[in-house]
Formats: C-alpha cells, sequence, structure tokens
C-alpha cells in the first residue's frame, strides 16, 4: 500500500517543542517513554480474535425469559384491539404484554440529548392507541426461548384501523394529514440563523446558483443488532442491565427516569458492544420493557434484535430536503449561501434537533462564506424515527456546500478544483470565526490547520493520474472523473468526560471511564495517554470501560469526543496520580519531590541509585492508611475541535452498466495530536467507506404507504471488500488549541466529505463521456447515471456497443 | 416438538446434543454448546458473521440446520487457536488492525482461513474477492485485506521453514 508523507513532518509546522506539545502540563514531566503517538496494536484484539469477546447476545442468565416483540404492520394505524390470548396459549410462552399492562410505565420516553429548542414528540415504550411507522412496538411476548417466543408474537392478533401515511416531507410540512394531532401540524420544530448580510448579500452575487438537494435516509447497520439483557439482583436490590450502547450512563439516567429507581440502584453495562455509529444511543422502547419486565417478574429478560428489527425500529437518518442559492463573484469567491431545509425526524423526535442543528452548522465548510442565511423545520413523517448515525449532519452540511460549489464552478467554467482554491480560509485567517455558533452556544471558530496545503497535497497526489487512468479505460469504453472536496471536523463540542487512575499494590494500575468503545479501541489508546503521563510500561495500564457501577459519571462515545474528553480526563487523572506517588515516595525517603526521578517504574532520589521504591511499593505504603489509592479528573473542552480534510476520488463510470468503480481514493486528514495512528486510520478508513455507501449503494426506500421496502442485506446494500478501493492517506497534524493533549476528534471525519465527493466525481465522469449531469440526490445509483445518460441523450445500448 | 439427538465434531470434540429439528446450527452452537465466538448478524445468509467450517468448507450456520450437521465436523473461530497460540490469521487481524468491534470477525477469520488453504500466495484482488461474503461496517476492509496478506506472508514462512 502507497502511503503518502504529507507536509506534516515537515519541522515547524508542530505546535510542540522537542516533541511534546508545548506550554502545557504535557511537558512537566520528563518520561522515558513516548506512547502518545506510537503506533500499536490492541489489547483487545487477543479476546476478540479467539470468540471470547462478550457482546449482548452472549449474556445467558440462568431462568431467563426471551422476549420478541410485536411490531406495528401499519406505518399509520389506530389500535383498535390487541388480542393476546391465543399467544398466551402457545407453547413456552410466560406472558404478553400492551400498553395496557404496564400502567404508568407507558409515558413518553426521555430524549437522548438536552433539547429545549423546540418541543419534542416522544415515543412511549409500547404504542397505545396510535402507531405511526412500520416496526413500531405494540406488544412483547416473553417465552422461554426466541423460537417460542417468536412463534406467540405470530399469534397475537392487532386490529388496526389504518391511516393516510404521510412519507414526503413537502406532503408532510402541508399539514393535510397529522401525525401527532394534538401538535396541530407535522413540523414539530424550527430553526434560523444569520452570518453577515444573509440572504440580501445574494443582490450583489454576480451569479446565484439555485438547487434541490435531497438526502436519502439511510440505516447505520451496526453488525451487532441491538440488544439487552436485564436481570435484578433481588439481594441488593440492584437492576443490572447489559446493554449494547454507545452510554451506559445515559441509559441509566433514561432506565432511572423511566422505572423510579433510585440511581444506585440501577447498574448498567455496556460489554463488548459490535458497532455504534450514533443509532445506539438515547432510549429505546426496548431497553426500558425488558428492563421493567426483569424487575416487575424478578426473572432475567433478553432481548436480541434481529436484522430486521435493525432496519425497522433502528434509529435512522440523513433524509432532508435543501432548497439552496449561493451566491458567487465572477472569479468564484463565495458571496453568500443561503439553505432552507426540511428534516425528516421520521415519526418520534427521540434525539431531538440534534441533526439538524449540525447540518445547519457545517453548511459553511472549510470555506469563507461571509453571508450566510439557514433555517430548518423539524417534519414529522410515517417513517422510523430519525436519530444520529456517524456524521449526524456534518455530512449533510459539506454536501450542500460542496454540491453548490461544484455547481457554481461549471457554470463560471472554473476548474472545481480552482474553485475551492479560491474560497479556502487560509491558514493566517486563523483562528477563523464563521459566525456559526454551537448548540453550546460556543461561536465556531476554527481554530488551527493549513487547509491549502492540505488541499493541495491532495491535488498534487491525484491530478497527474487522471489522463493515465483515461487512456486506460477510455480504451474500454469507460468513463473517468475525478471529484475533490474538503471538510472541517466540528466534534467533541459539549458535555465532559471522567476517568478514575487506580494504583495498585502491584505497581499496576486501573482506569475506568464512562465513555466505552463500540470498535474504537479506548483500552488501547487510553491506556497509551495514561501510561505516557505516568511513566510506566504501557503494559502496566489496564483500562476498563462501560459500567456504571465502576465510575458514577459519564457520557459516552459519540461525536468523536472520547480522546478529546475522556483522552484529557485520563491524561489529568494520570498527572495528578503521579504527583500523589511522588509525594508519598518523597515522604517515606524523606527527601523533597524535586529530589526524585521517576524512571521506568521506579522512583529513586537523584544522585543517590540505592536510595528508591518501585511504584507498587508507594502505593503498599500508602494503603496502609488509606482504602485505596486513585485519583480522578472530569475534563469538558471549551467549544470544539475542528480538525481538517480534503478527499478526492478517481471513478470509472461503465456506461454499458452503470456501474461506478473507485480507483484511486486520497484523504488528507488533520488529526490534530493523534495517540495511535493505526487505529486513527483505522476510523477515517471504516468511516470513508461508509460514505461511499450513502452516496452509491444505500437508501431506506418506502412506498406510499409507509412500507418500507429494502429491509434486508439483500436489498439495502452494504459496501462490500470487493467494490472499495485501496486509500491513501496524507497526514496533518495541527493541535488542537482547546485541550491540553491537543487532540483533535476524529471519527467522523471520513465520512464527511465522501458522499459529495462521489458524486462529483461521477459527475465528471460522465461529462468526460459527453453527458452533461448534475447530481442533486443520493445515492447515485446505476439507475441514476442511466437516467442522466438518458437525458443527455446518450442511451447505455449505444454506449456499450 | 419433537427433537432429534444429533452427533457433532466441534473444534475436534465429539459433541452429543438433543435439538429440535428447526433449529439452527448457530443457535446450537451459541446456546447449546457455549460457542459464542459464532455471531448472528442478519440470519439471511448476507453477512457472512455466522460462517463456520463445515468438514473444511466455510457454511453459513445461520443457513444451516443443526440436524443437517449431523455425523459432520464443524469448526469455529474457537478453534482456530493451537495450543493457546493464535493462528497466522487470527495474528495477522491483530498485527494489522484488521478488526475494530469484532463482532464481524469470527466470520472473517473462517473465511480467510479458508481461502489460505485453497490459494496460500492471493493478490489483494484475490483477497478481496473471496470475502466479499463478509460484510465488516467498521474496517472499510483495507486492513482486512492487509490483515489476510500478513497471515499469507506468516504461513510462507512457517512452511519455508519446515525440513
Amino acid at each position: 500500500m502507497k502511503r503518502f508523507r504529507g507536509s506534516v513532518d515537515k519541522p515547524g509546522l508542530w505546535p510542540r517543542k522537542g516533541g511534546r506539545l508545548s506550554g502545557r502540563g504535557a511537558c512537566r514531566f520528563a518520561t522515558q517513554v513516548e506512547y502518545i503517538g506510537q503506533r500499536r496494536t490492541r489489547v483487545e484484539d487477543a479476546r476478540l480474535v479467539q470468540g471470547q469477546g462478550r457482546y449482548v447476545s452472549d449474556v445467558a442468565w440462568p431462568g431467563q425469559l426471551v422476549m420478541a416483540v410485536v411490531r406495528s404492520t401499519h406505518a399509520h394505524a389506530r389500535i383498535r384491539a390487541i388480542d393476546g390470548s391465543e399467544a398466551l396459549r402457545s407453547r413456552g410462552v410466560f406472558g404478553v404484554y400492551t400498553a395496557r399492562d404496564l400502567g404508568g410505565l407507558n409515558r413518553p420516553m426521555p430524549m437522548g440529548i438536552v433539547d429545549t429548542s423546540f418541543e419534542p414528540a416522544l415515543q412511549t415504550p409500547l404504542a397505545a392507541d396510535k402507531v405511526r411507522y412500520v416496526g413500531e412496538p405494540v406488544a412483547v411476548v416473553l417465552a422461554e426461548d426466541r423460537y417460542l417466543a417468536e412463534d406467540a408474537v405470530e399469534k397475537v392478533r392487532v386490529d388496526y384501523e389504518p391511516l393516510e401515511p404521510v412519507i414526503d416531507l413537502d406532503e408532510a410540512a402541508a399539514d393535510r394529514v397529522l401525525i401527532h394531532e394534538a401538535r396541530g401540524s407535522n413540523v414539530l420544530g424550527g430553526f434560523e440563523h444569520t452570518v453577515g448580510a444573509g440572504e440580501a448579500a445574494l443582490a450583489t452575487a454576480d451569479l446565484v446558483v439555485e438547487e434541490v438537494l435531497r438526502i436519502g435516509r439511510v440505516s447505520g447497520q451496526p453488525m451487532e443488532p441491538r440488544g439487552v439483557v436485564a436481570r435484578y439482583d433481588a439481594e441488593q436490590g440492584v437492576l443490572e442491565v447489559y446493554l449494547g450502547t454507545q452510554s451506559a450512563h445515559g441509559a441509566k439516567g433514561h432506565l432511572v427516569a423511566m422505572l423510579g429507581l433510585p440511581p444506585e440502584k440501577v447498574r448498567v453495562i455496556a460489554p463488548d458492544v459490535g458497532g455504534g455509529f450514533g443509532v445506539k444511543m438515547g432510549a429505546y422502547p426496548e431497553d426500558i420493557l425488558a428492563a421493567y419486565l426483569a424487575l416487575t417478574l424478578g426473572r432475567p429478560v433478553k432481548w436480541a434484535g434481529d436484522r430486521l428489527e435493525e432496519f425497522l425500529a433502528t434509529n435512522q437518518e440523513r433524509e432532508a430536503l435543501h432548497r439552496v442559492k449561493l451566491g458567487v463573484q465572477r472569479d468564484g469567491r463565495i458571496v453568500a449561501l443561503v439553505d432552507r431545509f426540511l428534516q425528516d425526524c421520521g415519526a418520534y423526535t427521540p434525539m431531538g434537533s440534534l441533526i439538524a442543528h449540525t447540518t445547519a452548522i457545517n453548511l459553511a465548510g472549510a470555506y469563507r462564506v461571509p453571508n450566510l442565511y439557514v433555517s430548518y423545520q423539524l417534519v414529522a413523517t410515517n417513517k422510523v424515527p430519525v436519530g444520529p448515525y456517524r456524521g449526524a449532519g456534518r455530512p449533510q452540511g459539506h454536501f450542500v456546500i460542496e454540491r453548490m460549489l461544484d455547481r457554481a464552478a461549471d457554470r463560471l467554467g472554473l476548474s472545481r478544483i480552482e474553485i475551492r482554491r479560491r474560497n479556502l480560509i487560509p491558514p493566517e485567517a486563523m483562528p477563523y470565526d464563521t459566525g456559526l455558533v454551537l448548540r453550546t452556544g460556543d461561536p465556531i471558530a476554527y481554530d488551527t490547520g493549513n487547509f491549502p496545503e492540505g488541499f493541495e497535497s491532495l491535488v498534487a497526489a491525484l491530478e497527474p493520474r487522471l489522463e493515465e487512468r483515461r487512456r486506460a479505460a477510455g480504451r474500454q469504453g469507460r468513463w473517468v472523473g475525478l471529484g475533490v472536496a474538503n471538510y472541517v471536523e466540528i466534534s467533541a463540542a459539549g458535555g465532559f468526560e471522567g476517568a478514575i487512575v487506580e494504583a495498585r499494590p502491584d505497581g499496576t494500575f486501573l482506569v475506568f471511564t464512562g465513555a466505552a468503545a463500540q470498535g474504537q479501541g479506548h483500552r488501547t489508546t487510553l491506556a497509551q495517554v495514561v501510561a505516557e503521563r505516568l511513566g510506566v510500561p504501557f503494559e502496566s495500564v489496564t483500562v476498563v470501560e462501560g459500567d456504571t457501577a465502576l465510575i458514577a459519571r459519564g457520557v459516552g462515545t459519540f461525536s468523536s469526543r472520547t480522546m478529546v474528553m475522556a483522552g484529557n480526563a485520563a491524561s489529568q487523572a494520570a498527572t495528578a496520580m503521579r504527583q500523589e506517588l511522588l509525594a508519598a515516595a518523597a515522604k517515606e525517603l524523606e527527601v523533597a519531590v524535586e529530589d526524585l526521578e521517576w524512571e521506568a517504574g521506579r522512583i529513586r532520589v537523584r544522585g543517590v541509585p540505592a536510595s528508591a521504591l518501585t511504584v507498587g511499593e508507594v502505593v503498599q505504603r500508602l494503603l496502609q492508611s488509606q482504602e485505596r489509592v486513585r485519583t480522578e479528573a472530569y475534563f469538558s473542552a471549551k467549544g470544539a475541535t475542528y480538525g481538517f480534510g480534503s478527499h478526492g476520488v478517481i471513478v470509472e463510470v461503465d456506461p454499458a452498466t452503470g456501474g461506478v468503480s473507485l480507483r484511486d481514493y486520497v484523504m488528507v486528514h488533520d488529526g490534530g495530536q493523534v495517540i495511535n495512528p493505526l487505529l486513527a486510520d483505522g476510523q477515517i478508513i471504516g468511516a470513508a467507506v461508509q460514505g461511499i455507501g450513502t452516496a452509491l449503494y444505500e437508501e431506506i426506500r418506502y412506498d406510499p404507504q409507509g412500507q418500507p421496502l429494502n429491509t434486508t442485506y439483500l436489498d439495502y446494500l452494504l459496501p462490500g471488500s470487493a467494490e472499495m478501493p485501496e486509500f491513501e492517506l496524507i497526514h496533518q497534524r495541527y493541535a488542537a488549541t482547546n485541550n491540553p493533549e491537543g487532540f483533535k476528534g476524529l471519527g467522523e471525519a471520513g465520512i464527511i466529505p465522501s458522499m459529495a465527493v462521489v458524486l462529483s466525481a461521477v459527475e465528471d465522469a460522465l461529462a468526460a463521456g459527453g453527458v452533461p449531469a448534475f447530481f442533486a440526490a443520493t445515492p447515485v445509483t446505476p439507475e441514476a447515471i442511466f437516467a442522466a445518460m438518458n437525458q443527455g441523450g446518450v442511451s447505455h445500448e449505444a454506449a456499450s456497443v | 416438538m419433537t427433537t432429534r439427538q444429533i452427533r457433532l465434531t466441534v473444534n475436534g470434540q465429539e459433541r452429543t446434543v438433543e435439538v429440535e429439528p428447526r433449529w439452527l446450527l448457530a443457535d446450537v452452537l451459541r446456546e447449546r454448546l457455549g460457542l459464542t465466538g459464532t455471531h448472528l448478524g442478519c440470519e439471511h445468509g448476507v453477512c457472512g458473521a455466522c460462517t463456520v467450517l463445515l468438514d473444511g468448507r466455510p457454511v453459513r450456520s445461520c443457513l444451516l440446520l443443526a440436524v443437517q450437521a449431523d455425523g459432520h465436523a464443524v469448526t469455529t473461530v474457537e478453534g482456530l487457536a493451537q495450543d493457546g497460540a493464535l493462528s497466522p490469521v487470527q495474528e495477522g487481524f491483530r498485527q494489522e488492525h484488521g478488526l475494530q468491534c469484532g463482532f464481524c470477525t469470527p466470520g472473517f477469520l473462517i473465511t480467510a482461513t479458508y481461502l489460505l488453504e485453497q490459494n496460500p500466495q492471493p493478490t489483494r484482488e484475490e483477497i478481496r474477492e473471496a470475502l466479499s461474503g463478509n460484510l465488516c461496517r467498521c474496517t472499510g476492509y483495507q486492513n482486512i485485506v492487509n490483515a489476510v496478506e500478513w497471515a499469507a506472508r506468516k504461513l510462507a514462512e512457517q512452511n519455508s521453514a519446515k525440513p
């Protein structure tokens, strides 16, 4: 694999001194180790490659009952009656429960984030009077095993009175049919924001391009479906819940609120979690129901969702309708961007306005947009509720600006590369206040980076290959095109995360954090941070995550926040631990702390090698007079981190099949101070592939009756190994300024521009084949390519001759 | 419901188990034999997470009834390591960061193990083709391909070291 080294490694670009971040706590101790920044294999893997992982579906308790869910078969209907009598007689069935059996439990579930910007529409654990999407839970069955539970589900008779469904966004916003009657409108909330002169500035533009952009609805599809196992420990009076979640503490909060238990009586454990991507967050009905039934029945209850349920009942995302105007000068400089969009919420708003708002604040991308107006409406439809999927608005915002720049460049007769050059924010403008504002109220001001340098390194890597690719493919009748796009990943805005470091008498350390991983490798990366800041061998640090009994407060893993928040918390807790151990050693050795040096797990008096203690010995002394040796820190970064990047791809379009092949895919990425490049690159590549899925393959489609048309992997296509390209990465490293370690969020970076860049490249390829095209909607399937060809007067039959 | 007694050789061990004829091999492995390393991702034969070897050939254990495996040998991810040492394929995934969440990994390991038995020196394109029946949502596949290449190199080294 070819790896580019960008200008990153040139001295002078790093805001560091002597290989370390300057001017901060990081320099306080000279340690022998350099774990931060080290490419390391993961401590997680030995278990996982031997099948020793423990995922929720692997958890089984003696005497457990298995829960299966009766789901609405209608997109919009009134429930007249539910008859569970036949199901109850079914073999191995313990009980059938409807909304009526839940009593006070069946009230709206809490929203997954704090959002006071509008009045949410929240789902109850079971639908009581009305269903609002196909897949909404209306009853649950408990049985001895899953086979028997699913047998019984088929025997529950639900009498529906079908109502007209509302699927289309414009139609929903017209309010002819109401989904939440009491609200009086399907528009549940809205927002607007103006930067500079806003829309009025369009009058001064030489050219205004207008487009209606439509982003398809996709599903996160972690390979492990959602699941929960709950059991009530009557002796301790504690409800213990194993949950496939990105936020054990968030889930605990929801359970406490719904079940009315004291917080200390609920323990949530996120064991190995098989991918999250945003969808394993917030309160889901199954989590509440399993916990409630385990509590009330005194028997463990397990629900392991299947793939169909992942399609029918797990939050989806992306769908939005943007009406956009971009005003530019003749030379391509942006004058103003105006975007009015409808955000599809699906039937409920479990995660508030998060996605719409994040879309809005991503509209400027990496460019100077002096005037901007954005407004959105949150629109309910009879579809699966919308909640975050990796990127959570970032790809959508960037899709808008990047698509519009392509459109403007074409109209001006400017190259798509050149128009970006002329609008990228230059390094001398940093910090650059975009005029946009985070949900926390902080201004969005890009702090560090060199966008033009990154973009030029991308162009330099790809442009020279284009002609050769064109020649080679042209001989086979295929069309080749290049697309480029830039982005800024706004991440880790708001909230906090904590870390507890506990020293053990054998000289090893435990680290507890609430921010559990779903594949990101926190047990490795947080151990790297702690080992470096403590000055101890990596192997002596063990990270324990995702158990609310082990750390009382936590937030979770989403929004590319964990290394920024938990990473800095771990760093601070480790630094405090080091100080505590040094102070204890100084007392023991009867010297001043300044006279001590710390090397390879030993603390000794400078110049007196014989006068030394091992870390373990110091801990043992401390434990003679205290219960435990632990330090803790809770870190909240101010504002957000801003990681720039560029993607470029050369694609081949086969006019005979409408198939798109990705040939060269180059990514420039500024991850700030990266903890583990091996894992960081893995995040970037994995995210890019998800974005390619949205660009080319994935879309949840509904028929006019609100029936989802593709709910299996046979008809909802995930990117596979054979279609995906080899990615090349170019790294930039400009440390973030809002956290002592200089970390930047990077988990969502790869997905942000990949949708826009692929569409751009496919258009460029079609243009090379004499087909003018502008794709205003995702995904670009062979069908969409044929449609463009037909419109351009080129039939694929002719092209294939 | 009637049950049938079946005999399986699982990871080299004889196992006898009483099952309902409708039970899937994957469920029997996971719930009856405690081998939870075999994962259920889609239960309709596309994602490949449940892939096991049946008499040495990869099959979807979510599409096979346990009674169909009666009398046959099954190798699961738990059977890949020998004497506590990771197999070259397992080690390759660790070395090359070929897994993130780890949920799809058992299926990839089984498929890759079979691939390298059939074709010890595959090209990257051949590896991608061979793995195209397994879905991963985390890695973007590149490091999985690297992992299989790593394992192929390791196996070649091991074979050339043999007298």
